[in-house]
């Protein structure tokens, strides 16, 4: 059954994908399908699709995966790793046989010896993540929010379909919701709203290019802020002063 | 800077505004199409500082909102950062955390299951459902907060309004 709470990170489809309903879509699922690293004899981490209906990835039934308006798929992530601990219990049992500290290459002999004991007889840990796909609206739901793994899902939405994802936040939504020509044209423009401490008074700062106008009274190079990589300082809390001297100037 | 990274500052005012909205008119808004939601704040709310160095701000339990360190916040110019919010469309009520720089919704609570769905297919198929429409309805208020504050003149108008409420 599908989740009833968790959070959430949303992204929007950017590009072509094959017909949800199709088969080029289950077998681009296919292509990216989990890979089992059980019997795998060193330290690895598998990521690849699984359904809800078979977490192993060998099939890929659209009835395990179709929720009508949304697509129910799941991310399954095994890694595999020596415990610490038991490197630290060979260490100490092999320096008391020996009387003394381990050299480093000794140290790290000891660890190779015990990987390729170890890892084989150690199961992966198994990590499984919903994703929910909307395929009218292009909207995608990742139900985990740490860094690695919103990138490690990127990688495999590329591999997979061959199209990006982006990231939902302030200035994308923004982009797609429906918003008037003007109001578009100044979101790239707009600045914080500085609330002084006398709030009664505060005002939105100037929109940047505005701002960047009043520091230096150089022409406007209307292309500036765009794409140079540090524009930082454009996006600074402008005091209300500067903001309203420089709305004024326009 | 990434116009992700840029445009933070949106989702933290976009937050403080719904405090704004739901004290000076009440917590209703009218999306279209038919569809009216009621939102208010819950027991969590967390301030953004000023800058780097200052002590980060969070209340907890009760009406966080209605306390005197959350009127001293605003005061002092303090945008939020993160909220618990509610949000009700007809008999369904969600719970989440809404954090303000990335618009991400956390911590989701869906409404309660249809008593009378048929089996655990019919209720997995509900729950996607409500999962893709409490994204799409914190969009469409989003985007009624964007329509003031992606207008020139906001300073003059809904803006001003906000500052002599935050002063209050």
């Amino acid at each position: 059954m599908f989740r009833r709470s968790g959070s959430f990170v949303a992204f929007f489809v950017d590009g072509r994908m094959p017909d949800p309903r199709s088969a080029a879509f289950t077998e681009a699922l296919a292509g990216q399908r989990f890979r089992s690293i059980e019997s795998a004899a060193s330290e690895e981490v598998s990521i690849g699709w699984v359904t809800s209906g078979d977490p192993t990835g060998d099939s890929f039934e659209l009835e395990d995966i179709d929720l009508d308006r949304g697509l129910w798929l799941q991310v399954r992530t095994d890694k595999k790793k020596l415990p610490a601990v038991w490197v630290r219990i060979r260490r100490a049992q092999a320096e008391r046989s020996a009387g003394r500290k381990l050299s480093a290459r000794e140290r790290k002999e000891l660890k190779e010896a015990l990987m390729d004991e170890l890892l084989p007889r150690i199961l992966p840990s198994v990590g499984l993540t919903d994703v929910l796909l909307e395929p009218k609206s292009g909207l995608l739901l990742l139900f985990g929010t740490s860094t690695s793994l919103k990138d490690e899902f990127q990688k495999l939405w590329f591999r997979t379909f061959a199209c990006n994802l982006v990231e939902c936040e302030p200035h994308s939504l923004a982009q797609r919701s429906g918003l008037d020509r003007d109001a578009l044209a100044y979101l790239d423009e707009v600045a914080p709203v500085r609330w002084s401490d006398d709030p009664a008074q505060a005002a939105p700062a100037a929109p940047r290019k505005l701002v960047v106008a009043e520091q230096a009274p150089a022409p406007i190079d209307h292309d500036d802020d765009s794409d140079d990589g540090d524009n930082s300082d454009d996006h600074d809390d402008n005091e209300f002063g500067a903001g309203a001297e420089a709305e004024a100037m326009a | 800077m990434s116009d992700a990274a840029s445009h933070g500052f949106l989702g933290e005012e976009f937050l403080t505004w719904l405090w704004f909205r739901t004290e000076t008119e009440g917590g209703e808004f009218d999306l279209g199409e038919g569809r009216v939601v009621g939102l208010s704040f819950d027991d969590y709310i967390e301030f953004a500082p000023l800058d780097d160095d200052e002590t980060e701000h969070t209340l907890k339990k009760g009406i966080p909102t209605r306390s005197s360190e959350a009127r001293a916040a605003l005061k002092s110019g303090h945008r939020l950062r993160r909220a618990r919010l509610v949000l009700g469309m007809g008999d369904l009520i969600w719970l989440f955390t809404l954090d303000g720089a990335t618009l991400g919704l956390r911590s989701v609570k869906l409404p309660d299951d249809d008593e009378e769905a048929e089996g655990p297919e019919e209720v997995s198929r509900e729950r996607a459902v409500n999962f893709l429409l409490i994204h799409e309805l914190m969009g469409k208020v989003y985007r009624e907060f964007l329509r003031l504050r992606l207008r020139r003149d906001y300073r003059a108008n809904a803006g001003a309004e906000q500052a002599r409420w935050m002063a209050g």
